[in-house]
Formats: C-alpha cells, sequence, structure tokens
C-alpha cells in the first residue's frame, strides 16, 4: 500500500487543526470551519468524537463561542476551580511525579525543537513549550519535515505516554461536549497515526517515493536543498578544457541549468570530496595545528553509476588501507550521493565490462531531460523535498550495453614475473609524455604528494598541502636520494594498468580498481588508448596460454 | 579520529657531520621504536620524507641523513634546539625474536647501514642473546665511510668486513659486498640469518650471491627504501603489484621480496 502526498497534507493540516484548538479559545470562524470537516473514522474514539463533534455543531447556538470560552477556561486554565480540578495541557504536569510545570519532559521537547532549529512560534510566546498545543504542531512539521522514525519517537514518547489521562481529565472537568469530543478525535487519531506510522517502519506500507517534477517546480526545490546542503553536478566552464574547448567538471551548481547531463564530464567527481590541493594542517617553527573545514555543510552530489562505483574504491584506500584518513572521512561523512540516471554511456565508456554500470548505493536517482525530472528517493530525509509533487513509478534505469568492451586477463598472481618483462609495455615508452592527465581524469586514482608551501622566504611559517599526483609522472617513485624505481613510460604504464585490473582486486578482494568511464582514454594528448592496452595484453595471454 | 597524518614536534639535540654529505641528527623522543622501523620526518621548505631510524637511546633517536638534491636539503639549515616536526615510528621490523640464538649476517652499502644499526647494537649490548655476527659494510671510497667509530666498536665481538667498492685503504677489504660474502663461514653455521640493506641493486646481487653460496631464500631479509608521501597506506608512492611497503614493509623476507617486481 502506498501513502500519498495527498495523504501526509491531510496528516499534517489535521494536527495543525488540532493544535489550534488547545490553543486560545475557540472563535466563530474556527466554529464553522468545523462544520464542513470530514474525520477519518478509523477507530471508536474517531467515530464518537466525531459524532459528538457534530451533534454540538448542530445544536450551537449564537453564544457558542461564550460557552466554549468559558468551558475552554476552566478546563485548561483551572479558572475558578480549585486546584486539580482541570486538564492543564501540558506534558510535563502529566509525566512528573509532582504534576507539576516545566520538568523532564519539558526539557526533553525544548531541546527537540531546538535542535530542528525551531524557535516559539509568534502569537504562542504565552505557552509551554510542551503544551498539547505546541507539541501537536511539531508532530505536524514532522510529518512534513522529519523521518518517519522521528515522528514514531515523537508521537510515543511525547503525545501517546500522557495524552490518555489528560483526555480522562478532559472527561472529568469539560462542561460541554465540545472539548471531551475534541479530546476523543485527538486519541482516535493518534492512534490511527500509530499505526500507520508502524506500518511505514516495518515496510508493510510505504511512502510514495518517485516523483515527477517539472524543470520549473525543480528549481524551487534545489532552492531549498541549497539552504542545508551544497550541491554539486557535473557543470560547463566555457573555453577552459583542451585547446580552447568547453571544460566540463564537477562544481557546485546554483541553477538546474547548469547541469550537463547530455555530455560526460571530463574530469571525474572525485575532486568534490577529495580536493585536488588540500591544506592539511598550518606549522611555524614550533608546532602545527589541524586545518578544520571552512564549510561544515553537507553535500549532495549528483553522479553517473561509474562516478558512485568509484566512491567505494577510494573508500576502500582513504578508510580501509591501514587506518583511516582524518581528511577524507570527515569529507565522506558528508557526501550524499545522488544518481544521475546514464541509459546510454558515451564514447569510450566501458563501463558494463568492468561490472560498474550499476550502481545501487545512491540516496536519491534523477532521471533529466529538457521538460522535468523523475526523481526516486530512497533517503526518507530527501522525502519531504518532493513530496508535494507528482507520485509515479520510477526507477533509474542503466547502461545495458556499452560501443567498447574490456576483455579483462584473469591473471594468476604467479604470471607477473612474466607479464613485467613483456616488451609489450615498450611500445608506450616513446608514446607516453609522462603527463598524468589520465591520473587526473580517473575517478580512482587516488595517489597524492605531500607539498610544504611556505609563506615567507625568511620564516618557517608554512602549510603542508596534499596533491594529487599520478603514477605516470615520470618522478613518482623517486626518493630523496635520488633513486627511481620504475624508470620507464612503459613501466608505469604496466604500473598503471596492473593496478586497475589486477593487484587492487588480489588485495582488496570483491572488485577491480577501474570502472571503465573511458576519460583515460578521452584525456590523453597522444591518443594512448587504455581500453586497447587492456585488451592487447589479454590477447598476447591468451595466445602465450594456448 | 585519530589525525595520521598530523607530526608532532621533537626538539634537535645534536648533529654529528658523518661524511662531506652525510649528517647524524639526534632528536628529542620518548618511546619504542623497533630495529629497523622509519619515521616521516618533515623537511622544511619541501615535505615529508620517509627516514629509518639509525639510532637510539635514552630519550633520543638519530636520523643519518645525506644531503642530496633539493628534498633533503632544507633540513641541513636546522640547529641544535630547532624543532623538527616527525610522525611515527611506522613499517615492521627485523624479526629480532627470529634471531635470537643463531648465528647472524648483516651485508649493508652505503646509507644502508643506517636501519641495520640499532639491531646490530642490539646484538653488540646483548651477545647472550645471539650466536655470531657477521657484518659485511661497504662504502664507495674512504670519504664516504659512515660510523667510524661505531664500526671500530663493533669488530670488538663481530667478524667485520669493512669493504671500499674500488679504492684501497688501511683496514678497508676492496671490492663490492658481493666479492666478500664468499668468505662467510654459512656451512659452519647451524642456523642463521642473513639482513641485506642498500641500493636495490646491491640487494639484488647480494641476495644473489648469498642463494649460490646455498642460503635459503627464506633466511635472507632485506628493506625496502622507497618513496613515500604518507607511509600509512595511502599516498600510493611506495606501492609494489598488491603490497604497499608502507605497510607490509620495508622489511621483507627474500622470498616474498623476489616476488615484487617494479
Amino acid at each position: 500500500m502506498m501513502i500519498s502526498k495527498a495523504e501526509s497534507r491531510g496528516r499534517a493540516d489535521l494536527y495543525r487543526l488540532l493544535s489550534r484548538l488547545y490553543e486560545r479559545e475557540a472563535d466563530q470562524a474556527l466554529l464553522d470551519s468545523l462544520r464542513g470537516l470530514s474525520l477519518p473514522e478509523d477507530n471508536d474514539d474517531l467515530k464518537q468524537g466525531a459524532a459528538a463533534l457534530r451533534d454540538y455543531l448542530a445544536a450551537a447556538g449564537p453564544d457558542a463561542v461564550d460557552e466554549l470560552a468559558v468551558d475552554y477556561a476552566a478546563v485548561f486554565l483551572a479558572a475558578g476551580s480549585a486546584e486539580g480540578a482541570a486538564a492543564l495541557p501540558c506534558e510535563s504536569v502529566y509525566t512528573s511525579p509532582r504534576r507539576i510545570f516545566m520538568q523532564e519532559a519539558w526539557e526533553q521537547v525544548c531541546r527537540l525543537y531546538a535542535g530542528k532549529g525551531l524557535g516559539r512560534a509568534e502569537g504562542r510566546a504565552d505557552l509551554m513549550e510542551d503544551h498539547l498545543a505546541l507539541e501537536l504542531a511539531f508532530q505536524g512539521w514532522l510529518v512534513d519535515n522529519g523521518t518517519v522514525r522521528e515522528q514514531k519517537s515523537f508521537l510515543e514518547s511525547h503525545l501517546l505516554n500522557w495524552l490518555p489521562a489528560f483526555a480522562a481529565d478532559v472527561d472529568k472537568y469539560g462542561r460541554t461536549p465540545f472539548y471531551k469530543a475534541v479530546t476523543r478525535i485527538t486519541l482516535g487519531f493518534l492512534a490511527l497515526e500509530r499505526g500507520l506510522l508502524e506500518g511505514l517502519e516495518s515496510g508493510e506500507l510505504s511512502m510514495a517515493r518517485s516523483f515527477s517534477v517539472r524543470n520549473d517546480r525543480l528549481a524551487p526545490i534545489l532552492a531549498r536543498l541549497k539552504e542545508q546542503y551544497r550541491v554539486f553536478a557535473p557543470k560547463r566552464f566555457p573555453k577552459r578544457g583542451l585547446k580552447g574547448a568547453d571544460l566540463i567538471r564537477y562544481g557546485e551548481i546554483d541553477a538546474l541549468t547548469d547541469i550537463v547531463y547530455k555530455e560526460k564530464s571530463h574530469l571525474s567527481a572525485k575532486e568534490v570530496f577529495y580536493p585536488v590541493s588540500q591544506t592539511l594542517f598550518r606549522f611555524n617553527g614550533e608546532e602545527c595545528t589541524q586545518e578544520e573545514p571552512a564549510d561544515g555543510r553537507e553535500i549532495i552530489l549528483l553522479a553517473r553509476p561509474c562516478d558512485i562505483n568509484a566512491v567505494r574504491r577510494l573508500d576502500t584506500i582513504f578508510l580501509r588501507n591501514g587506518q583511516p584518513d582524518l581528511y577524507y572521512a570527515r569529507m565522506r561523512e558528508k557526501l550524499h550521493l545522488f544518481l544521475l540516471e546514464c541509459k546510454e554511456g558515451f564514447d569510450n565508456c566501458f563501463c558494463v565490462s568492468m561490472g560498474s554500470n550499476v550502481a545501487l548505493d545512491y540516496e536519491a536517482a534523477v532521471r533529466i531531460d529538457d521538460i522535468c525530472a523523475l526523481v526516486e528517493v530512497k533517503n526518507e530525509a530527501f522525502l519531504p523535498y518532493f513530496q508535494d509533487e507528482v507520485p509515479i513509478d520510477f526507477a533509474p534505469e542503466f547502461v545495458s550495453e556499452n560501443r567498447r568492451a574490456a576483455r579483462v586477463p584473469e591473471i594468476r598472481r604467479e604470471q607477473l614475473a612474466e607479464i613485467t618483462v613483456l616488451d609489450y609495455w615498450k611500445q608506450f615508452d616513446d608514446k607516453c609524455i609522462g603527463c598524468g592527465g589520465c591520473n587526473t581524469a580517473c575517478p580512482t586514482c587516488s595517489c597524492f604528494d605531500t607539498v610544504d608551501v611556505i609563506y615567507h622566504e625568511t620564516s618557517r611559517d608554512g602549510e603542508r598541502r596534499r596533491v594529487w599526483s599520478g603514477c605516470m609522472l615520470e618522478d613518482f617513485t623517486r626518493t630523496a636520494g635520488g633513486a627511481l624505481a620504475r624508470k620507464t613510460p612503459g613501466a608505469n604504464m604496466r604500473f598503471k594498468v596492473l593496478h586497475k585490473i589486477f593487484d587492487f582486486k588480489l588485495r582488496f578482494g570483491e572488485e577491480h580498481m577501474c570502472v571503465g568511464c573511458g576519460r583515460c582514454i578521452d584525456r590523453c594528448p597522444k591518443d594512448i588508448d587504455y581500453l586497447d592496452a587492456i585488451n592487447g595484453l589479454s590477447d598476447l595471454l591468451a595466445g602465450k596460454e594456448g | 579520529m585519530e589525525n595520521i597524518m598530523l607530526p608532532s614536534p621533537h626538539k634537535i639535540l645534536s648533529i654529528v657531520k658523518e661524511t662531506q654529505a652525510e649528517y647524524t641528527f639526534r632528536v628529542a623522543y620518548e618511546g619504542e621504536t623497533k630495529h629497523g622501523q622509519f619515521f616521516q620526518l618533515s623537511i622544511p621548505k619541501v615535505g615529508e620524507a620517509p627516514i629509518s631510524v639509525s639510532g637510539k637511546g635514552e630519550g633520543y633517536i638519530e636520523f643519518t641523513i645525506r644531503k642530496i638534491g633539493r628534498l633533503t636539503q632544507g633540513i641541513f639549515g636546522l640547529q641544535p634546539g630547532d624543532v623538527l616536526f616527525m610522525r611515527g615510528p611506522y613499517g615492521n621490523a627485523f624479526p629480532v625474536d627470529q634471531f635470537k640464538g643463531k648465528d647472524l649476517v648483516v651485508i649493508c652499502g652505503g646509507t644502508g647501514m643506517a636501519p641495520v644499526k640499532t639491531l646490530l647494537n642490539h646484538f653488540y649490548d646483548h651477545p647472550e642473546e645471539g650466536k655470531s655476527v657477521h657484518l659485511i659494510c661497504g662504502f664507495k671510497d674512504l670519504g664516504c665511510v659512515l660510523f667510524t667509530e661505531e664500526i671500530e666498536k663493533f669488530k670488538g665481538k663481530f667478524h667485520v668486513i669493512p669493504t671500499l667498492d674500488n679504492s684501497s685503504a688501511p683496514g678497508f677489504e676492496t671490492g663490492m659486498v658481493t666479492a666478500h660474502i664468499g668468505k662467510i663461514p654459512f656451512n659452519s653455521f647451524e642456523d642463521y640469518n642473513v639482513v641485506i640493506v642498500g641500493p636495490p641493486v646491491m640487494m639484488r646481487f647480494a641476495a644473489l650471491e648469498c642463494v649460490k653460496h646455498g642460503v635459503p631464500e627464506d633466511k635472507i631479509w632485506v628493506s625496502f627504501e622507497r618513496r613515500m608521501s604518507c607511509a600509512v597506506g595511502k599516498c600510493g608512492h611506495c606501492k609494489i603489484n598488491e603490497t604497499y611497503v608502507c605497510l607490509e614493509g620495508p622489511v621483507f623476507n627474500y622470498s616474498r621480496a623476489r616476488e615484487l617486481l617494479d
């Protein structure tokens, strides 16, 4: 069963209406609106409460507003009665042993509201934070903005825990049937809500998770997302590419039109969470001080399946190879991966061969065209942004066949000696100029150098940065003493190819490092074709075997 | 989460000139290091480089650094009293426990003596833990000889063959270390280990020479010097095939080291 956005809207509206009823005395307009109200009648409390309310309203005369004001004051404000002969609508009164205001429950809800950035609403300054009116209003806000777990938790810990006792007091002290009926309805509605939320949490019920959004409606959604998140996507940088062409790389977007979804980005998404150059710490002659991130906001990264699958490979290096790296970990924690659907692929893509055409560990998936976007939301925290949109049935599709394919050789460790000395690698000695462009474009290349930058020639004040490096650079293995472990471009090419399609998997299990995005091929100024290099090796080994 | 990239300051206690190009920095340090481990030293105005611990004592450790090229030059502007940033110790170590009660052969070339010096001193100070120690230490020429005093000291308890590559001098043999491996009485040993540290070419030929003299491969231990920007398995510089020298090395049994192919 699916719960539609209309139902969510109805739920939040009913919370707000109930909140208003407890907040202050009823006026004529409120009574009029109640007359036309249709309420759910899913349980006895709801049925009987609604019937009692209808009866009261039907019989209510011109004095009803005054009559209800007196009743409100008597029941909820304890006007004209000895202490205790009222139903004071604050949770602390019902949950503290001495039945007094501003106890533990009050402190808890204050913290909860503050945690959501909610202050006291205008005109409600005279109400305690744990007043029923405010608790119902908050629960309504959670329906719009919170997760199922948050809604269920607040409902159980801060509404249902005291409502039955409160309702019993209203029954006892109420003078008209009106507030008794309202309380009955409240009880019935909250019971209904509990069932709904339990169903949603257990998965028996589900919220609509896929939506169709017209592009003009996406703009305000993006604006709302940008209040809380930095949003990155492939973006066009005019005339910044090779030979004056446009460069497409990941950048923070301001508008939907910034997203380049019809072309492959020249650089991968890694620069968003693993910057090209990053200050690790600052130092003087005495001490080092860790650099803290300038922007604490979380990040939404809209990326294709290859790039999303590449994130897991970088995680492997930075978080699981030896101790985890703090700088990477703290960026990674902020990262929310949104899948940019990729159905066709592009020139030189071979993701299908590498098994990275499908990515399922995303928080939302998006199909964009010129008219609208289809969105599937997996992480509930993002549902509120899309709840008002048209529910549809959408799940992203993936490339099932590329124009090119890799024949990844099954290499055994003991073949390595033979592969290392193959003349095959020498073809790259003359061709490769060691520019490292392939490493830069690769979504899984993770290597870096550390570089110290000194602010003034005569001082020791400066900072240490880590800067992307690459195994195809001439000096990549050069030690302080000047020795070079791999001396030729051919040896470097062998190192790179084997890392991407052999030894990463040998070390970490699971998957090859290469995701088959083909950017290294697109990027090479000398037209070295890495896919041909893999396939050539494969053929050579097959020939030798046979 | 611990910040594994953040170094800490350590005071330089003294700087001793070993040769025209090599200096030993004694740095204040409290803590354990194992024989063969290294630190990432911050070289002012440049960055970090992995440097082996060449000596240790109460409250200090030593690094012997060659003044060569751009990378290490910055460190030679420092004076005793200045602060050196470093992090570590990193890497595994020579398996001293496996060496106990057995004969030990150490073959080193040039600055390759630095990473084995604390190991040698361990068996010098605790002769009861080992049996015989044979040391072949090769240097290019007389001007390149390191740790002269300690080599003299070792002669008191060890069988020492100091040698110069292609010149002669009193107290030194002539020739590469490989030329002297035949002098080691492997046949008289009951059980033994061979440690080889030096430039890659020297290690390769010394190991081959040992094998030629009947040394089983798994009795040989080598230590790799690699470029490292992180020493914690991230920067990729020291990787050989599926092996990260910083995490699994720098000390390797030769039976494994010979499978690591650059």
